[in-house]
């Protein structure tokens, strides 16, 4: 859960979704669920060239299983908060 | 579990399709009108849309013998798509998982032999000819992708945690205190190679092969026994 917590706390931020298909979608954080499906408002494309079909689209709903990586703003991440949080849900506690 | 995009065409008497309700899939909402578009193809038209709690099924009002489906659990990504430069009319816009193909030397090729390939099919559009139900569809669509996560084979997921975030006290393998003790290297000439583990009596024989076996002798010099060796 704890991953699903801390998308929650960047809902309002800026991401970059980066899909399994190589599709990179930039765009503010609207939710989150605990599949961590997401869904991006205000999106576009990084590259559009590669997939002109997302032109048009403006809000999105992505299926959590094939998201690959979420590119977080810098000053988005609290890593040492993050490290220990990871850290403690290893141990189970 | 069917990966991507299929055929179907299993109707009820009353033209609806058939569900599998012994897995409890139920008709979450029905959208008559509404036309297809797959891949790059032009759009396929009149239809109804079903969408069920396992997937979304489109039926051709035409022919009763053409009809899609596609499991959620296929179906990466969905978004309405309103830009009519990009796209003459206002649509759903989805993207479906497809098995990927080590073989296949062009990715795009959905026709081969004029015979479509529905599962190599990437790339779905469903134009209702109602817009106004644009934002109805997507809220449906976001509600049956909920319902369909991923399915997990082992049990316990909650309990268990994520298995791939481990620290770096969970990497030792038989950890313990004793392991500083296997890689000391005494440097006494009468000392054993390796290091017990206060069981002196495995270090007799390592002793006794050390000194007396002429076989670790050098070749060329005829080394004495009770002389120095680094071993």
């Amino acid at each position: 859960m704890l991953f699903f917590s801390y998308f929650k706390d960047l809902v309002g931020q800026e991401v970059t979704v980066e899909l399994k298909n190589d599709l990179a979608i930039r765009g503010t954080l609207h939710s989150v669920d605990q599949y961590l499906n997401i869904k991006l408002e205000n999106t576009r494309v990084v590259d559009q060239d590669k997939f002109p079909h997302m032109l048009s689209v403006r809000n999105c709903f992505i299926r959590g299983s094939v998201v690959r990586y979420v590119q977080l703003p810098p000053d988005g991440v609290d890593v040492d908060l993050l490290h220990d949080a990871a850290r403690r849900e290893a141990r189970g506690a | 579990m069917v990966v991507g995009l299929r055929e179907f065409a299993l109707r009820t008497g009353d033209g609806s399709p058939a569900l599998d309700e012994s897995s409890g899939e139920e008709l979450m909402h029905v959208q008559p009108s509404v036309a297809v578009a797959l891949g790059d193809r032009s759009v396929e038209s009149p239809g109804t849309l079903y969408i069920t709690s396992r997937k979304l099924i489109w039926l051709s009002d035409a022919d009763v013998a053409k009809g899609y489906a596609v499991d959620f659990l296929s179906i990466s990504l969905h978004a309405v798509s309103r830009d009519p430069q990009t796209y003459s009319s206002p649509c759903i816009y989805t993207q479906i998982e497809v098995v990927e193909d080590e073989d296949e030397e062009d990715e795009d090729e959905e026709e081969s032999n004029g015979v479509l390939d529905l599962s190599k099919i990437r790339e779905m559009r469903l134009v209702p000819s109602d817009s106004t139900q644009l934002d109805t569809l997507f809220d449906v669509f976001c509600e049956c992708a909920e319902l369909n996560p991923e399915p997990i084979e082992e049990e316990g997921e909650e309990e268990n945690g994520h298995n791939w975030v481990f620290s770096a006290d969970q990497m030792v393998v038989g950890g313990g205190g004793e392991e500083d003790a296997e890689w000391q290297i005494s440097q006494s000439p009468t000392s054993v190679i390796g290091h017990s583990n206060g069981d002196e009596s495995i270090a007799q024989p390592m002793l006794e092969l050390q000194i007396n076996d002429q076989r670790f002798d050098d070749a060329e010099e005829m080394v004495h026994e009770n002389e120095t060796k680094d071993h």
